[in-house]
């Protein structure tokens, strides 16, 4: 990071179904609460970076920087920017950019989506635009078949067990059980993942991570000082389409983006002691946690089978307990590792967030003054 | 239009909007020129690793009536099998998880049928060790990649683990010249290795028993083949925990690939299971007699 850059205030939607509320309402919600809990001006803001994909496909809504900077009295310069389900992250990335050029001093970052409205076959072609148009959807590939390839192939390699992989949602479940902001917050037994209806197999609707309302926002500044910092932040990317890689059972954007921001804030994976990482589908959180090396190739099932001392992982229920309104999730993460490190008074915490199946990912690092 | 392999597959249970209503199976094909691609899979049972040959397809029609067809794959292994296979003699395989006692099963079998049966050697890069019994034919890593390349294994598998690197296979030649005596051979199998062999000879050249450790439940299960791996005295602490870990997968093989079996046993009581799996034998020989 080019200068300090300091996380002032975050602020969320409790993510769910929220027929009663527009795209607009949602990011009004949580701007507010991120303003309050700044304890700033709203003045001092001079910048709005939001992270959204569907809003013109689901809510009818482009100009979303123009509509958000309305919600402000000066009406701050604002840009909108896309990654899919990194949207959220991205636009994080973006404000930091803004900061450290000295293009701002204040930056708002909003992730925000709006799903629910339409019906489930609209939302999985919309999604599905994250996919390569030419070399995966026409086929008739969706989302949960692009994980079920990956899934299929990797318990090929590996032999990793049906009742293996069960135990990823049951654990994201039991976390979010104590996030009053998330969208399940029931257990749900590790036979009950086994035994939920095949979706794209092997996956079953419980390895998916649901459709979801929900907006989360949070303000970088440079002049206001907090205890927590960003001290990295990292993207990298891959091709969209699995057919275009060598491996299908490893992401190449995981392990670039997660390798050059430890590089970035000057630690190691050993360091952190929460991470918030990207489980759209169940067989995802494996693969990221061993790109990322906390498992070796093929054993990143130990982690959820043994509950590391060390390290929280998706403390917050990760997508599939609090839901994952796609451009929302990325500044979610960062705002639950903010609140960890604040509960647990640990110094460093990195959320992974990545959009289509990884094509990009992106990697914050946080640090709390201790 | 090219051929190619599988590399992966599912079945997309709610296919967008515009596709037929009903569950498409699309694979991930490697083509021969290298390049992949993703198209509708054809044929009933393909499995990862299965050749595949191009076939056109009508694989929906838009709202204007245009007819879209696409390039779909269909599974080439088993076309064949059902064409050229000569039926030359059956093969008898016995498989499941390790510590169930597949070998000492297939040892005694050997001795109270010795006048139908023969085992056959497994061929293995690993070291001998003790307590094995002759089973083995130990041979280096190089020489077992030589044989799988020229096409020499009826079927091969890799098992990786913390503790040993270890390749594992039959030899297509040693099953035929059991064949050609006149007798049954048998084998002892896990997942791959019974793949390959179906796919080699063809699934009804196969007399495939699955072993299952005593107990109700899956766990219930993997304790008791802890138990036996510990009693067994031949690995290490590591190498148990390794095999307990490969034997879920193996205990899942039995529900996912109920097609690849013809008769589940229980192997709580060795008597009953060497009788039942002579019943078997027997039966099936007077069937084809």
């Amino acid at each position: 990071m080019n200068g300090e850059i300091f996380l002032v205030g975050t602020g969320q939607t409790k993510f769910g179904e929220w027929w009663q509320k527009s795209l607009r309402d949602l990011i009004e919600e949580s701007l507010s609460a991120a303003i309050a809990d700044a304890k700033i001006s709203p003045l001092s803001i001079d910048a709005i970076v939001i992270g959204n994909m569907l809003g013109e496909t689901l809510s009818e809504q482009a100009q979303l920087g123009a509509l958000t900077s309305a919600m402000l009295p000066h009406r701050p310069p604002a840009i909108r920017v896309e990654a899919a389900c990194a949207s959220g992250s991205v636009a994080v990335h973006t404000a930091c950019a803004l900061l450290e050029s000295r293009r701002a001093e204040t930056v708002l970052v909003i992730g925000a989506e709006k799903m629910t409205d339409a019906d489930p076959a609209h939302v999985a072609a919309a999604l599905m635009g994250a996919g390569d148009s030419e070399l995966d959807s026409p086929s008739g590939l969706t989302f949960p078949g692009i994980f079920g390839l990956v899934a299929a192939r990797y318990m090929h390699e590996y032999g990793l067990t049906r009742e293996d992989l069960s135990l990823v949602s049951a654990r994201h479940h039991e976390n979010a059980a104590s996030n009053p902001f998330a969208q399940f917050r029931n257990a749900v037994t590790p036979e009950a993942v086994s035994e939920s209806s095949l979706i794209a197999d092997p996956l079953r609707l419980l390895d998916c991570s649901p459709i979801t309302d929900g907006a989360a926002a949070m303000i970088l500044s440079r002049t206001h000082r907090s205890p927590i910092r960003l001290k990295a932040s990292q993207i990298a990317t891959d091709t969209l389409s699995l057919t275009e890689r060598p491996s299908m059972t490893s992401f190449a954007s995981t392990r670039d983006a997660f390798s050059r921001a430890c590089e970035e804030a000057e630690i190691t994976k050993d360091d952190l002691a929460h991470l918030e990482l990207h489980d759209c589908f169940s067989i995802a959180a494996i693969i990221n946690l061993e790109d990322m090396g906390f498992a070796d190739a093929g054993a990143g099932i130990r982690l959820y089978r043994d509950r590391s001392a060390d390290l929280s992982i998706n403390q917050s229920g990760g997508l599939k307990g609090c839901g994952h309104p796609v451009g929302a999730t990325g500044v979610k993460q960062i705002c639950d590792i903010a609140k960890q490190l604040k509960a647990s008074k640990q110094r460093y915490g990195a959320a992974h967030n990545f959009g289509g199946a990884g094509a990009t990912c992106c990697v914050h690092i946080l640090e709390q003054t201790i | 239009m090219q051929g190619g392999t599988i590399l992966s597959f599912t079945t997309v249970r709610h296919p967008p909007t515009g596709f037929p209503d009903a569950p498409i199976r699309l694979g991930l094909v490697a083509l021969d020129s290298g390049a992949q691609v993703i198209g509708q899979l054809l044929g009933v049972n393909p499995m990862i690793g299965d050749r595949v040959a191009p076939r056109m397809r009508l694989t929906r029609t838009t709202e204007q009536g245009l007819r879209i067809y696409e390039v779909a794959y269909e599974s080439l292994v088993r076309v064949a099998v059902q064409d050229t296979f000569v039926f030359e003699g059956y093969i008898l395989a016995l498989t499941g998880p390790s510590g169930v006692g597949k070998s000492t099963v297939s040892k005694i079998l050997s001795k109270a049928l010795s006048d139908y049966v023969t085992p056959v050697p497994i061929l293995t890069t690993r070291e001998a060790k003790q307590g094995d019994d002759g089973e083995y034919r130990y041979i280096a890593h190089e020489e077992f990649i030589t044989l799988q390349d020229r096409g020499l294994l009826a079927a091969a598998t890799h098992i990786p683990s913390n503790t040993e690197d270890r390749l594992y296979g039959y030899r297509a030649e040693d099953i035929t010249n059991i064949w050609k005596q006149g007798r049954i051979p048998v084998v002892v199998t896990e997942m791959h290795l019974l793949q390959g062999l179906s796919r080699t000879f063809g699934r009804r050249a196969i007399l495939s028993c699955g072993l299952l450790p005593p107990g109700s439940s899956r766990r219930a299960m993997l304790s008791q083949l802890l138990h036996r791996l510990r009693a067994r005295g031949r690995d290490t602490e590591e190498s148990i925990a390794d095999r307990v870990k490969n034997a879920g997968a193996d205990l899942d093989f039995f529900t996912q690939r109920k097609e690849l079996f013809d008769h589940l046993l229980v192997n709580d009581n060795l008597e009953n299971v060497i009788d039942a799996l002579k019943g078997h034998v027997l039966k099936t020989q007077e069937e084809r007699a």
